[in-house]
């Protein structure tokens, strides 16, 4: 099992989880996140005055697959929230050792 | 009715020398028998819909008697005088199916190891019957001084019962805890308001939650303890009215009621009357209404109408114990309102009573001296309320503006609003409201009725005038610099009234609308911003967190919807309150700072950006104007003024202007002025076409000043022809335009002569601007002057902000045009003493480059430093 951890456009959030809906991974975790990539926030300007958005808000996903299934999320994510510009996000993979159905108390289902 | 049960008679009747050994067997299930018969007796009374105040006084007595019997078989553990009490809700005979057994236990002595014996005699029988007990153990000496540090403790002592025990024990710590010197009622009073602020905190201080604690949201039974309180510790003679008594015992018992079935549902000590337990406890409390939805909507109703009584009992209760509470002195009003302690109401409520038209009068004035209506005033209303049409309410149409004046934010207009709604007056004055009245919509964020939801808007809106949190200064500053920010509160009431539909409430929201905005005779311009408010009242939310708000075309297609600063400042206001009223948790910081950056791009869009965007001849707009002109305008004519002006011109003005403004332009001739000046409410109104020519901006707004108007807001339009549309808004203080009939002559005279250049403006102003320069006082705006290269293809934009003073903005644009730039698009608006000016500039057909700017600036900062006071 592995989890998938996405950084991604606020806006991204919606067609991530059809996109992975297609591929039948239905249950997914989103929080709503801050933080800044290469990019390190740009400067905004309002009424002449600068002032610095370093921190951006950006969606984080979370999703736990069978291995089996990794790669078809990672590009079911990477398809629907790339736009091709800067400040699209990051995807992480991390192994899981176990996981519990908190309900059923049934071990490593997803 | 109660029910009778055989085996608690038997039980009772159970000789003590047989209880006293509850270890045995026998003993035990002497015990849960008698428990499960008191159980079994209050089920029955709740599955009749019947567990309310008697049915809980009912188990309480049975539970008494259970504990009796424990405490019977461990006295004989101690040879110290003691005495066990019942606290809290228990002691107040409220104990409920699955209820907390909270218990005090005194000493008259030092606790040692015999009553170590006697305290585990008492619980462990308890605990073993699987209760959940809270016990107190003191030894008497303790109640010489108050528990301040405890004031759950010092609170449930109040309702102390003595259940077993010596009484000799009770009666002197009773005493004590209840002891009525000023300090100890103090001490209580602190604890009361210390518990009550932590609790409704948590329910963001409403009672209208869709899913409410039944025992301690605001309006719950914890409120109506608190309200008995408040009323003993009340010494001067002002003592809880008999509806007051009536009231809370009417709402104590659906209360427990309620809470009983919910108790018994789940099985465990839950006093939240979840969505799921509604149609349970509609259905069992026997509700009317063919479908579950309908019997829940009447429980709710029920619910929510004796919650509501419930907080102004306490209300009261609670005014009456403060310092308020004392003074009995009546200050007259005038027009039949006089100020008492209980507020603002009518020394005749007879009159007032058949006088509607005097109702607002009282809510101006509370609003006024920031009290409530008093309750007297607030039960005529609701007694007389249905017998009046929304226009006996407002006759006049200065009673119309009135309305329009009391909605603008300020401290104290949610609470008086929601006195208006819970007596009737809010949808007799706004009919349309009456459809969202205990309105439930079921999904996961939203937490309360939609016409609290509502309210709760506006008193997001008032807590912005002094906002608790850094992060909201900025939408603060926005607040505060709005035209009419009466106009958003108007569109805040009435943004959800569709809700009574389940399909697309913004449409029939703004359907809903239009009959309210013809009985107030909202202006024109005032009608189309309330309008656009409701109609796309969810666009912000929807482009901020649905779509890609960094994405250039997504701030552009948006600030197309919105049009114009104002009404960006209002969508983004109403849009963040609108969130916040969902739920205490749905505008996260995040969320927060998405709205925010929005705003930024689309207002630097609107006022940096819109220059490239010019109108097209083909587009909707235009051909909606061809369609409605006048006869006295050709097509041609109509095209031929539009040509070259930016998209801006059409979001600006309404047909009716954009017709006069090209008829201004017709027949105009190089040196020509062709000019138009209205008064709109407070402020003039100038429109001038012209044909562009150098320093041709410095010299309008210089003659303006020469005249001593004070510019508020304006725009300046310059077409690739050459043709200029300049539009200002100014006050005129000293009155040149209001009593002097020939001023406008006078005035298009000299702007004739300043713009051929038969006169000269900078001679004129030399005496008065001078003059001004030493009026100017301390600084209280730093300057700043920004230019910025990105956003326009065309034009290099400079963006000034400044302390306003008269003659400021001739004084720019003449340092501007004295660099030889060209001014081909302005916009002016002032927010308090700040002036905001944007200028589009070029120079010799071309952006500026990096020295110009460099030099202009220098120019324009020392320009802006002249004439203040250092200190």
């Amino acid at each position: 099992m592995k989890l998938i951890k996405a950084i991604v456009r606020p806006n991204k959030v919606d067609d991530i989880k059809d996109a992975l809906g297609k591929v039948n991974i239905s249950g997914m975790t989103v929080t709503e996140v801050r933080g800044h990539g290469r990019q390190k926030g740009h400067t905004a300007i309002y009424r002449g005055k600068e002032y610095n958005v370093s921190l951006l808000p950006k969606m984080e996903i979370e999703v736990v697959v069978t291995d089996d299934l990794v790669d078809v999320a990672i590009q079911a994510i990477i398809g629907a929230a790339r736009t091709g510009e800067i400040g699209d996000g990051r995807v992480f993979v991390i192994p899981v050792e176990h996981g519990y159905n908190i309900r059923t108390g049934e071990r490593d289902v997803v | 009715m109660p029910v009778a049960s055989p085996v608690i008679d038997r039980l009772n009747l159970m000789p003590t020398s047989k209880a006293r050994d509850l270890e045995t067997v026998e003993g035990r299930r002497m015990l849960s028998a008698l428990l499960a018969a008191a159980r079994q007796e209050f089920v029955a009374d709740i599955q009749r819909g019947h567990g309310g105040t008697t049915a809980h006084a009912r188990f309480s007595n049975r539970m008494d008697d259970l504990i009796r019997h424990i405490v019977a078989a461990a006295h004989s553990q101690t040879p110290t005088p003691v005495a066990v009490a019942a606290l809290g809700g228990y002691g107040r005979r409220t104990l409920c199916l699955q209820s907390d057994i909270d218990l005090l236990i005194v000493f008259d002595g030092r606790i040692g190891r015999p009553e170590e014996r006697f305290v585990k005699g008492v619980l462990h029988p308890l605990w073993d019957l699987r209760l959940t007990v809270g016990h107190q153990v003191r030894v008497l000496r303790d109640f010489d001084e108050l528990e301040r540090d405890n004031p759950e403790f010092l609170l449930a002592l109040l309702d102390a019962r003595l259940l077993a025990g010596d009484g000799a024990v009770f009666k002197p710590a009773q005493e004590r805890f209840r002891g009525s010197s000023v300090e100890c009622r103090e001490q209580i009073l602190e604890a009361l308001l210390q518990l009550m602020e932590q609790r409704y905190l948590q329910f963001n201080h409403t009672i209208y939650q869709l899913e409410p604690d039944v025992k301690d949201s605001p309006g719950g039974l914890r409120d109506i303890t608190a309200s008995r309180v408040f009323a003993s510790l009340v010494e001067w003679p002002a003592p809880p009215s008999p509806l007051d008594r009536d009231n809370l015992d009417s709402a104590e018992d659906l209360l427990l009621r309620i809470r009983s079935v919910l108790h018994l549902e789940a099985g465990r000590n839950l006093n939240v009357l979840t969505h799921d337990l509604q149609e349970k406890a509609a259905e069992t409390l026997r509700y009317e209404g063919a479908q579950p939805q309908q019997r829940v909507e009447a429980l709710m109703g029920d619910y929510f109408r004796h919650a509501r009584l419930v907080g102004r009992t306490l209300e009261r209760a609670r005014r009456l114990a403060g310092p308020a509470g004392r003074d009995t002195t009546r200050v007259a009003l005038g027009l039949n309102l006089e100020l008492t302690a209980d507020g603002v109401g009518f020394v005749d409520p007879q009159r007032a009573a058949t006088e509607p038209a005097s109702w607002l009068h009282a809510f101006e004035a509370a609003m006024d001296r920031g009290v409530p209506v008093s309750d007297q005033s607030l039960d005529v209303f609701q007694r007389q309320a249905a017998l009046y049409k929304p226009a006996d309410y407002l006759p006049t149409p200065a009673d119309r503006q009135r309305v329009l004046k009391f909605l603008h934010p300020r401290p104290g207009l949610y609470a008086r609003l929601s006195q208006m709604l819970d007596c009737g007056l809010l949808p007799r004055l706004f009919p349309e409201f009456q459809a969202i009245s205990f309105r439930v919509i079921r999904d996961f964020y939203h937490k309360y009725t939609v016409d609290e939801h509502t309210l709760l808007t506006i008193r997001g809106l008032e807590r912005l005038l002094s906002p608790d949190q850094p992060s909201r200064e900025r939408f603060s500053s926005i607040l505060s610099e709005l035209r009419a920010p009466e106009l958003l509160v108007l569109a805040l009431l009435f943004h959800d009234v569709g809700k009574w539909k389940e399909d697309n409430h913004a449409e029939e929201s703004l359907r809903m609308a239009q009959s309210m905005l013809d009985r107030l005779d909202v202006s024109p311009d005032g009608r189309q911003d309330v309008e656009f408010l409701i109609g796309q009242h969810l666009q912000m939310s929807r482009a901020a967190f649905r779509r890609d708000s960094d994405d250039p075309a997504v701030v552009r297609q948006f600030s197309t919807i919105v049009g114009t600063e104002e009404r960006l400042k209002m969508l983004c206001l109403m849009t963040l309150v609108d969130i916040e009223a969902v739920s205490t948790e749905t505008l996260t910081a995040w969320r927060e700072e998405l709205l925010w950056r929005l705003y930024v791009d689309t207002y630097n869009q609107l006022t940096l950006g819109y220059g490239d965007e010019m109108i097209q001849r083909e587009q909707k707009a235009v051909a909606a104007l061809q369609a409605t002109r006048p006869p006295d305008l050709s097509e041609a004519e109509l095209a031929r003024f539009l040509e070259g002006f930016p998209q801006r011109y059409l979001a600006l003005f309404d047909p009716a202007h954009i017709y006069r403004h090209a008829r201004l332009s017709r027949d105009i001739h190089p040196d020509e002025v062709h000019l138009f000046v209205e008064q709109k409410d407070d402020v003039w109104e100038l429109a001038v076409v012209t044909l562009d020519k150098p320093y041709l901006f410095s010299n309008i707004s210089g003659v303006l000043s020469y005249f001593g108007m004070d510019i508020l807001r304006g725009s300046a339009m310059t077409s690739p022809a050459g043709l200029v549309l300049d539009i200002f808004q100014f006050t005129d203080h000293e009155g040149f335009f209001r009593f002097n009939p020939s001023a406008t002559p006078q005035f298009e005279t000299l702007l004739q002569d300043v713009v051929a250049g038969r006169q000269d403006v900078t001679a004129l102003l030399q005496r008065k601007e001078s003059g001004l320069l030493h009026r100017r006082g301390p600084r209280r705006v730093a300057p700043i002057v920004y230019f910025d290269n990105e956003h326009s293809q065309r034009y290099t934009v400079l963006e000034i902000v400044a302390q306003d003073a008269l003659g400021l903005l001739y004084r720019i644009s003449r340092v501007i045009s004295r660099h030889g730039c060209d001014v081909d698009l302005v916009l002016i608006s002032t927010e308090g003493n700040k002036a905001i000016d944007v200028f589009h500039l070029t120079k010799a057909a071309a952006k500026l480059s990096e020295p110009a700017q460099m030099a202009l600036k220098e120019d324009l900062e020392r320009m802006l430093e002249e004439g203040y006071e250092t200190h």
